[in-house]
């Protein structure tokens, strides 16, 4: 069972960044007319999101968070030990967009430096390596940039996908220290569902060619995209995350042993507005903590937890709070936390 | 069980619950669609405590094969 624990450490701050351009979704109609997309809003519930330029990658939006998140907590940059970058959108395939972001926040040589790559519960799994990390002493403050630009990666030709995904990027600082109490961790993984939510060309298993880049009709639905463009079947996720998110939640709150009305906020993945609906009237929890952000960025996948803290927590979280984080998707890979925080300083989103 | 079974099945896919008969094949509905899938299968969870691998549902084709689901699934 891969349940962890952890004491004295938490996140001491937070901060955003998204890209300055909005998509008006129910005007979003460059491939399918607005009667036909009105019904799939509707039901997803993302009124707007915002898009990445060509020249802004998933490290600009975390660049852009990481530097607000220094300079307004006064951050010594030296302090920082630890830089994990979580994305599915890198910069590069080779060098570790993790790399780049030390040399460009002038961070110090001896920074430990790696990228993480999941999808939607990557924030989970990138704080419990924070945590680890900063728990085996040594480091004293460690740097978390999650980003994605995952408009770069879906088809606006695909109706299934064109209207769901968002940009944007957090940093999050994680410390050590005595204000922090216990937080726990279930994560978890099966890899059998892989085929669910993928982009099966252009890494090494089928490498990028001409073909894999050709648009092709891919349904009898008429829709179109690439074998280098992701595709996701909504109903068997969905199918499997009312499932098995519950059953995960429920296991941690019994290994953590705390009562659900100890938790001040929870906070969900942002997949759509219909599944992250479902899931809180089938754990039965109380809207009014249950902050949410589908609405104006979409799913940003990885981000979208941090993201709709920063968004909806700003000055809500003054003193002691226990938020339960949860997250799911691409792998399938998915997970629960409890994170005390105390304190936990919130910065404005930044545009980029 | 098949009164109720049509009764949340109509409600799901907006539907009025006289269209919908035991052997009628619901993919074929004029209403399913990949969304309101969605709805069947939540429907099905909140509403009678089902939980299904989607190879097992891509298997039923009528709503008399979604009540003999819900019957089997409540015996065992």
């Amino acid at each position: 069972m891969s349940l962890l624990s952890f004491n004295n450490v938490g996140i001491s701050g937070l901060a955003a960044a998204v890209p300055q351009k909005i998509i008006n979704n129910y005007k979003h109609d460059l491939y399918f007319n607005k009667d036909d997309i009105q019904e799939v809003i509707d039901k997803i519930g993302v009124r707007e999101r915002r898009f990445a330029d060509d020249n802004t990658c998933s490290s600009d939006l975390c660049f852009a968070a990481a530097e607000k998140l220094i300079n307004e907590m006064n951050i010594d940059r030296n302090e920082i030990d630890l830089l994990l970058f979580i994305s599915q959108t890198p910069d590069y395939r080779m060098p570790a967009t993790s790399v780049l972001l030390q040399n460009r926040l002038q961070l110090s040589t001896s920074t430990i430096t790696f990228d993480i790559s999941l999808g939607c519960s990557a924030f989970l799994y990138g704080l419990s390596v924070a945590y680890s990390m900063l728990t085996a002493g040594g480091i004293r403050k460690a740097l978390v940039l999650d980003g994605e630009t995952r408009s770069k990666v879906y088809s606006q030709k695909d109706r299934k996908t064109a209207f769901l995904f968002g940009d944007g990027g957090v940093a999050a600082l994680i410390e050590r220290g005595e204000q922090y109490s216990t937080s726990w961790f279930s994560l978890n993984s099966d890899g059998s569902r892989e085929s669910l939510i993928k982009i099966p060309a252009g890494g090494y298993r089928k490498m990028s060619s001409c073909e894999t880049v050709t648009e092709k009709v891919v349904d009898e639905h008429g829709n179109i995209r690439s074998e280098e463009q992701g595709y996701m079947n909504g109903a068997d996720v969905f199918n499997f995350v009312i499932r098995e998110v519950p059953r995960d939640f429920d296991r941690l709150i019994e290994f953590a042993g705390v009562e659900r009305n100890s938790i001040d906020y929870f906070i969900f993945h942002q997949a759509n507005s219909y599944i992250n609906g479902f899931l809180a009237r089938k754990l039965r929890l109380p809207e009014e903590r249950i902050p949410t952000t589908i609405h104006k960025y979409g799913n940003t996948s990885s981000v979208s937890i941090p993201l709709t803290i920063v968004s909806e927590l700003s000055g809500k979280l003054n003193g002691q709070k226990r938020i339960l984080l949860s997250g799911f998707g691409v792998g399938l890979t998915w997970g629960t936390a409890i994170i005390h925080l105390n304190d936990c300083f919130i910065g404005d989103i930044v545009e980029v | 069980m098949e009164e109720k079974l049509i009764e949340a099945l109509a409600e799901a896919l907006e539907m009025d619950r006289s269209t919908i008969k035991p052997d009628g094949v619901f993919r074929d509905y004029e209403n399913y669609s990949s969304l309101t899938e969605l709805s069947v299968l939540a429907m099905l969870d909140s509403e009678f405590g089902i939980e299904i691998e989607m190879k097992e549902f891509d298997s039923l084709k009528t709503v008399a094969d979604l009540v003999r689901l819900i019957t089997d699934k409540q015996k065992s």
